[in-house]
């Protein structure tokens, strides 16, 4: 009883704060992006949790014999499971940053999984201010369904990721939908997957005028102003008689930004394939910002978004605002 | 200006955030209520997710509502039917693979009318206590923590060249996994591997081809010796289980040659492992240039730690003795009283002499892999059974006519090369099963030797170098987190092409001395 009182106590405190969920790969990607949501998440109210997927075989691919008899294997010679690195690594930049530091109070947390001699371990770090920053070692079936885990313990606001690469096509995506877009399908928070994410060039917002875009120029300005980048608005218009419609869009996206104290430095009202000069603009800048797709259900499936295949098109970082 | 050093905000920053947090609809209520709206369609995400699964439900009742094709009979299309809808879910994997098994017993009965008694009888054959025996001595092998002796002797014989230490991991590993399992091997010479990997540098950019090669020495001499003998691997012992299935006939002697003991499979199998061994290490030597071609300094290091472990205790020679016991019951008697009988013997005999706990074999063996092979071979006898094998054949056989490759050498390398193909998208022990009675009746329609185009397919299965998923060796290694999926395509395709040039080789050259 107490201790399910403390986890709903923990969700609604977290409300207020903000939240941010990195996943670490190892890969230099990945450190880029936690770099970004270093600078994010770089006031006392905001969380910065990160999380290494490790995967756990449940078919029959090592021949029946289950993968940990090899990790336990490993721990008794004293070696590190993969992941623990990747994250160590992670919490130095961090330190290095001086969004982290050595005099935060530790706590460790470790929970049994099936199918891992390790389970799932938690390090977390916090401050006297009570801002967090938490190592999070987890198994799951695959790194996807990790990170949608994950949130539901959250909840988060953001969900950082690195792309695996450009679109490889739709048969391979039907095969087997990358990470990054599984997550931004299925996750119920902001997703910002990362390709090679640099912090200096502003996000790119794009609005069709619907009240679900503004909403997204509202929490992008907001997101915006914590890193304090620079905000940019694009609107496009399907032929040359609606690109009046599209600078009114546009201009309605400045007041509502006005309205909160933040300037727009560019604001484009072009005509074109959203799709097509949403992604040719948006190389100038380091994130495109984009509403979650409006079709629901099965729509959503069959005819897919712009928001998705901005996503699996970029050449720049992307992010789905819900 | 922001200031990356500081966490302390300035007042009027923060309460500026905190205003536009509230503005822009972050706040806390907004988020429940758009929690349960989001939660509304998440059921069909879910059903996306398993997508597979209804396709290949739907391409099975597409394919029950077909005409019947001539020369098939009714119930050899729904074995048909259950086959490829059977394939299809193991290739995907929308659910987890011990399902697939409870779905084939299932229609079994529902679909074929076959009385339930005969489905759960038809289940366990000797091939399959063979694999669960073999896992559970898999099991009990790798808890006795002989790697450590194991390493202390490799770096003993090898010295310090990074050639010859792999060269010696790609022996060692081999030898041990010809009798004891590729996969037992695997997880047992891990630690060695990554021992030696992080002794020599604790940057993993520095040591990423000598990663490579160290950790796919034993992937890889773990692979090629699993086609050693029976077991080796599962793939083995079912294509036994089909000879004996489909040709074995009691009553008439001429079938006897059918049985394939542990002795005649080693005969068959083991010169090809033997001949593989040193290729392996040049092969991996040509593709990644090891930053280190000497290895002193881990080697010294790893000596002091494997020491540390004092003499060979009772316990380790008990463990030692017990397995050659096994060893011989194999080769000498598994053709009276079955290798199934053996295996299941051995893993009693280590749980009785305490050298187990049978919590560990428990958690240690993925049961459902045993369930999914019973009903895998099951389904492949229903195959024969039903005439659906036969008909596949005869329509594989038509269609590689055209190229001349349905008989002889040309039908033995499109064979290999089918097989190849299935087995880097599923696992090997799947590969055999779905593809083994197939292939068996394509010997028959072509009038090839069924023996040899048997363990052609059982040889070939072991071709999954391209990709993780392919052999349980490959699988365990890429847990460590050391190497990356490229990895085994850049080196992959060589060794394919090498294995499926040498095997042909030996089939034409050495097999027909066995009076096959």
């Amino acid at each position: 009883m107490s201790k399910i009182t403390k986890t709903m106590t923990e969700q609604e405190t977290r409300k207020d704060r903000f939240r941010i969920l990195v996943s670490i790969d190892g890969s230099e990607e990945a450190y880029q992006s936690l770099r970004y949501a270093a600078k994010m998440g770089h006031g006392v109210d905001a969380d910065i949790v990160l999380l290494y997927v490790r995967p756990i075989d449940q078919g029959l691919r090592s021949g029946g014999l289950q993968v940990r008899i090899a990790r336990e294997n490993m721990l008794d010679w004293g070696l590190e499971l993969p992941g623990i690195k990747y994250l160590k690594k992670g919490y130095e930049i961090l330190l290095d940053m001086g969004a982290a530091g050595d005099d935060w109070h530790e706590h460790n947390y470790h929970y049994n999984v099936d199918g891992d001699p390790l389970g799932d371990n938690k390090i977390e770090y916090i401050n006297k201010e009570g801002k967090v920053i938490v190592l999070k070692l987890k198994v799951a079936t695959d790194i996807a369904t990790g990170i949608l885990e994950q949130w539901e313990l959250g909840p988060y606001d953001l969900i950082i990721l690195s792309a695996s690469g450009r679109s490889r096509g739709i048969a391979k995506n039907l095969w087997d939908p990358a990470v990054a877009e599984k997550v931004a399908t299925h996750a119920q928070c902001s997703v910002l997957v990362a390709r090679e994410l640099d912090i200096g060039h502003g996000h790119l917002i794009c609005t069709d005028g619907s009240e679900k875009s503004l909403e997204t120029v509202r929490k992008d300005a907001y997101l915006a102003s914590r890193c304090e980048c620079p905000v940019s608005i694009i609107s496009v218009a399907l032929d040359v008689e609606s690109k009046e419609e599209a600078k009114t869009f546009v201009e309605t996206a400045r007041k509502e930004l006005a309205a909160m104290d933040i300037k727009v430095v560019n604001a484009i009202a072009c005509v074109g394939t959203p799709v097509d000069k949403i992604i040719d603009a948006g190389t100038d800048y380091s994130v495109i910002v984009l509403s979650d797709s409006g079709k629901k259900g099965l729509k959503r499936l069959l005819l897919g978004s712009v928001a998705t295949k901005v996503l699996q098109e970029a050449y720049t970082s992307v992010m789905v605002v819900r | 200006m922001f200031n990356p050093r500081s966490t302390k905000d300035p007042l009027e920053k923060r309460l500026k955030l905190r205003r536009l947090r509230v503005m822009s609809g972050f706040s806390p209520d907004l988020f429940r209520e758009k929690a349960v709206a989001v939660g509304s369609h998440l059921n069909l995400i879910y059903f996306w997710d398993k997508k597979w699964f209804y396709v290949a439900m739907l391409v099975g009742t597409l394919m029950l509502q077909l005409p019947l094709p001539d020369g098939l009979s009714q119930e050899g299309l729904v074995v048909l039917t259950m086959s490829v809808v059977a394939t299809i879910l193991f290739v995907t994997e929308p659910v987890p693979l011990p399902t697939v098994a409870l779905m084939i017993i299932c229609a079994q009965v529902l679909l074929l009318g076959i009385d339930s008694t005969n489905v759960a009888k038809s289940l366990m054959t000797d091939s399959v206590l063979f694999i669960m025996g073999s896992l559970m001595l898999a099991v009990a092998v790798v808890k006795q923590k002989l790697d450590k002796r194991i390493a202390w002797w490799l770096v003993r014989i090898t010295g310090t060249r990074t050639s010859r230490i792999c060269f010696g991991i790609s022996v060692t590993s081999g030898l041990l996994a010809s009798f004891i399992g590729e996969h037992t091997v695997a997880a047992m010479m891990l630690p060695v591997g990554i021992t030696l990997i992080t002794l020599t540098s604790d940057d993993p950019k520095k040591v990423r081809n000598l990663a490579a090669v160290l950790l796919l020495s034993i992937a890889y001499g773990c692979s090629i010796a699993g086609i050693g003998t029976p077991s080796g691997g599962a793939r083995n012992a079912i294509m036994i289980g089909y000879w004996k299935e489909f040709f074995f006939d009691p009553t008439n002697s001429e079938t006897y040659r059918f049985i394939i003991d542990y002795m005649k499979w080693m005969m068959f199998a083991y010169p090809i492992f033997l001949l593989q061994l040193p290729f392996v290490t040049f092969i991996l030597f040509k593709t990644f240039r090891p930053e280190y071609q000497d290895m002193s300094r881990a080697v010294v290091k790893l000596r002091a730690q494997v020491e540390k472990e004092g003499a060979m205790k009772r316990a380790d020679w008990m463990a030692i003795f017990l397995f050659f016991l096994i060893l011989i019951g194999w080769i000498t008697v598994s053709s009276n009283i079955g290798m199934g009988t053996v295996a299941v013997l051995g893993a009693a005999a280590f749980l009785i002499a305490g050298l187990v706990r049978w919590e560990d074999i428990n958690s240690g063996v993925n049961w459902g892999v045993v369930l999914l092979y019973a009903a895998a071979i099951s389904l492949g006898v229903e195959m024969k059974d039903s005439g659906a094998a036969l008909w596949v054949a005869e329509h594989f056989l038509a269609l590689l006519a055209p190229l001349g490759a349905d008989e002889g050498f040309g039908l033995w390398a499109a064979v290999s090369a089918l097989t190849t193909i299935v087995t880097n998208t599923m696992s090997n022990g799947a590969a055999v099963a779905v593809l083994g009675p197939i292939v068996l009746k394509v010997a028959v329609a072509a009038q090839e030797s069924p023996i040899i185009i048997g363990f052609i397919t059982a040889i070939s299965s072991a071709f999954a170098y391209l990709t993780v998923v392919g052999t349980p060796a490959c699988t365990i290694v890429y847990a460590s987190g050391y190497l990356k999926t490229t990895d085994f395509l850049n080196v992959g395709w060589k060794m394919v092409l090498f294995s499926t040039i040498l095997m042909l080789l030996i089939a034409t050259v050495y097999w027909p001395f066995l009076g096959v």
